[in-house]
């Protein structure tokens, strides 16, 4: 979780990112940071996250995030 | 048939409704294709065929996935993973076949139909040597949302998002549905499939908002829209023999129509839907309160933006020479050039994709690369404005700001439909230029009520947009108009209702020197 929360910080400095529960809605994340963001994701933990995976459930808060990776990662 | 006719709203829906209320549960969804099959034919006639054989190319393609998908799970059980892996490579190889058939074979269909003369043209005058012929068909009402919603259908279930229906009746209501097929809103197979095919029981509530809808659309459409038509033809018909300021007019007065048209036709399709318990995704989010470019293309024409996001701007930026490019920008740029490069990349591909699919034409690309160019330049300057704001110690959520980012966008806006409304991109820069150089507000009023509408027309309109303009501040600040009208007693409820009716019917643009103006969003 920490990684995650690094990457994330590093793509948009300054947002309480385990806090924040609305990430999409709140558009905190839109679709360029979330490109960045999965480019990032992919690099980090080897896994590959297709346009499938990116819905707004997975990218909601830090935690479905961090839960999409680990799902990909069992992969 | 128009969504705005007597025919439609009184003959057709009221028909409609009554035998999908009349008949038992498990018919319903029939009476709805019926319908649309009838709607279609009625105004396309032989045309049909396309949207025929586009239903035909997704079922099938639909069901092939659904095999490959079944077959592949039951090679997979008991296999070791990299067995697995090997396996999953063949059926990818398939599946990607399958859609790449499917989906070129309909967006085939639309490039014939609607791009060949240009491209012929284009061709034609790029190489003198080349004489193609320029040949135009007509096309089939709504081929260019159809074909997206379609496209976007298969590539969902090639993606794994659901399973494919194998009722070719259900596919082609899906493609077909009345309400949606003209204008859209381009609709996604999850959302619209169970509200289209379980089938509703009477709701008089339902009914009621139904209605309210489809009246507060047709107030926008024949009071506001139809009334300054006449206006903003003759401006940029010829702007020539206009001031700066009264080009400038026109092209407020076609923002104003525009929008009052296009989210006009959508509440009215969205009534008539909900009249069938079926909800259409939402088109607008009162986008003149944007306060950025980017965030105006989030509220305005929403599915066409969520289309091209989901299935070209993340295909293109997720794809394998997009990952690889990103990384080499990233390696060979600081990291701020290195994340905007290839988003840059991506988002061209989504903007030209705007431009191209609103029409056959340089003036279309060139709205979508307007549009991308304010985008990116936006992009790139953030650190500038950053350094600015903090420079001159501005808050980045004080109002004054917000009110000037939202001015701002407004004229930006204005500035890309009017290149939108022109003839050519030379017609846009020449009323550009009219507008900077020779504003002449002299006698502007009196050439103002010279162009088909009188002061009663303008106050009418003005009246007309300044009740939009509330009721979209009453949203923005998170009320819920519609359900706040259903709390009231019954007669405030009623002399609202009666009050939109008769705006509708008093105000509307009818009579002499309005004919019924087509939908400018339904010539797509």
């Amino acid at each position: 979780m920490e990684e995650l929360i690094d990457i994330l910080e590093e793509i948009k400095p300054g947002v309480d990112w385990e806090k924040e529960t609305d990430l999409i809605g709140n558009h905190i994340l839109d679709s360029l940071k979330i490109v960045q963001l999965v480019g990032a994701l992919n690099d980090e933990f080897d896994i590959e996250i297709t346009p499938i995976d990116i819905v707004p459930e997975n990218f909601k808060t830090a935690e479905t995030i961090y839960a999409m990776v680990k799902r990909l990662e069992d992969e | 048939m128009s969504y705005t006719s007597y025919t439609y709203l009184l003959i057709f829906l009221g028909a409609v409704f009554i035998c999908y209320t009349a008949l038992p549960k498990k018919f319903k969804w029939t009476v709805l294709l019926i319908s649309s099959y009838v709607f279609y034919w009625i105004n396309s006639k032989r045309l049909i065929i396309f949207l025929l054989l586009s239903t035909v190319a997704v079922y099938f393609a639909g069901v092939f996935l659904n095999r490959i998908n079944d077959t592949a799970a039951l090679a997979k059980k008991g296999l070791e993973k990299e067995e697995k892996k090997q396996v999953k490579a063949l059926v990818n190889w398939q599946k990607r076949a399958v859609v790449a058939l499917a989906v070129g074979f309909i967006f085939t269909i639309l490039l014939v139909l609607k791009y060949s003369a240009f491209f012929a043209h284009s061709l034609n005058s790029a190489f003198g040597f080349l004489h193609f012929e320029e040949l135009k068909f007509m096309l089939p009402l709504g081929i260019s949302y159809y074909t997206l919603q379609a496209a976007g259908y298969i590539i969902d279930v090639y993606r794994g998002k659901y399973r494919a229906s194998e009722n070719f009746g259900k596919v082609a209501l899906f493609l077909s549905f009345f309400p949606q097929i003209v204008e859209g809103p381009i609709g996604r197979f999850d959302l619209l499939a169970d509200p289209l095919y379980e089938g509703h029981s009477f709701d008089y509530d339902r009914l009621c908002k139904g209605v309210q809808l489809i009246f507060w659309g047709l107030f926008k459409k024949t009071v506001i829209a139809d009334r300054v038509n006449i206006f903003v033809s003759e401006v940029f018909g010829s702007y020539k023999y206009y001031s700066g300021s009264i080009i400038l007019l026109g092209g407020l007065l076609y923002t104003l129509q525009i929008y009052a048209e296009f989210s006009g036709c959508m509440d009215i399709v969205t009534g008539s839907a909900e009249i069938f318990g079926v909800p259409l995704s939402k088109n607008f989010e009162r986008p003149f309160f944007s306060k950025s470019v980017n965030e105006f293309w989030r509220r305005w024409h929403i599915t066409l933006g969520a289309w091209l996001r989901d299935y070209v701007f993340y295909s293109v930026s997720l794809s394998r020479p997009f990952m690889k490019l990103s990384k080499f920008a990233k390696k060979h740029f600081n990291e701020f050039l290195g994340s905007l490069v290839p988003a840059s990349f991506a988002l061209f591909f989504t903007w030209l994709g705007i431009g191209f699919w609103h029409g056959a034409g340089w003036k279309y690309i060139a709205y979508g690369l307007y549009y991308y160019a304010i985008m990116t330049a936006g992009m790139y300057l953030e650190p500038l404005f950053a350094k600015l704001y903090s420079a001159l110690k501005i808050k980045r959520d004080s109002k004054p700001l917000n009110i000037f980012r939202v001015a701002r966008t407004v004229i930006l806006v204005v500035g890309g439909m009017m290149l939108f409304r022109a003839d050519t991109v030379g017609v846009w820069v020449g009323m550009l230029k009219c507008v900077f150089t020779s504003f002449g507000a002299g006698g502007f009023l009196k050439t103002a009520l010279t162009l088909g509408m009188d002061k009663q027309d303008f106050l009418i309109v003005a009246v007309g947009a300044a009740v939009m303009l509330i009721i979209s501040i009453l949203q923005e600040k998170g009320i819920n108009v519609r359900d706040s009208l259903a709390r009231q007693k019954l007669p405030v409820r009623w002399c609202a209702y009666a009050a939109l009716v008769m705006a509708v019917v008093i105000f509307g643009a009818y009579g002499p020197g309005y004919d019924a103006v087509d939908f400018i969003y339904g010539q797509f």
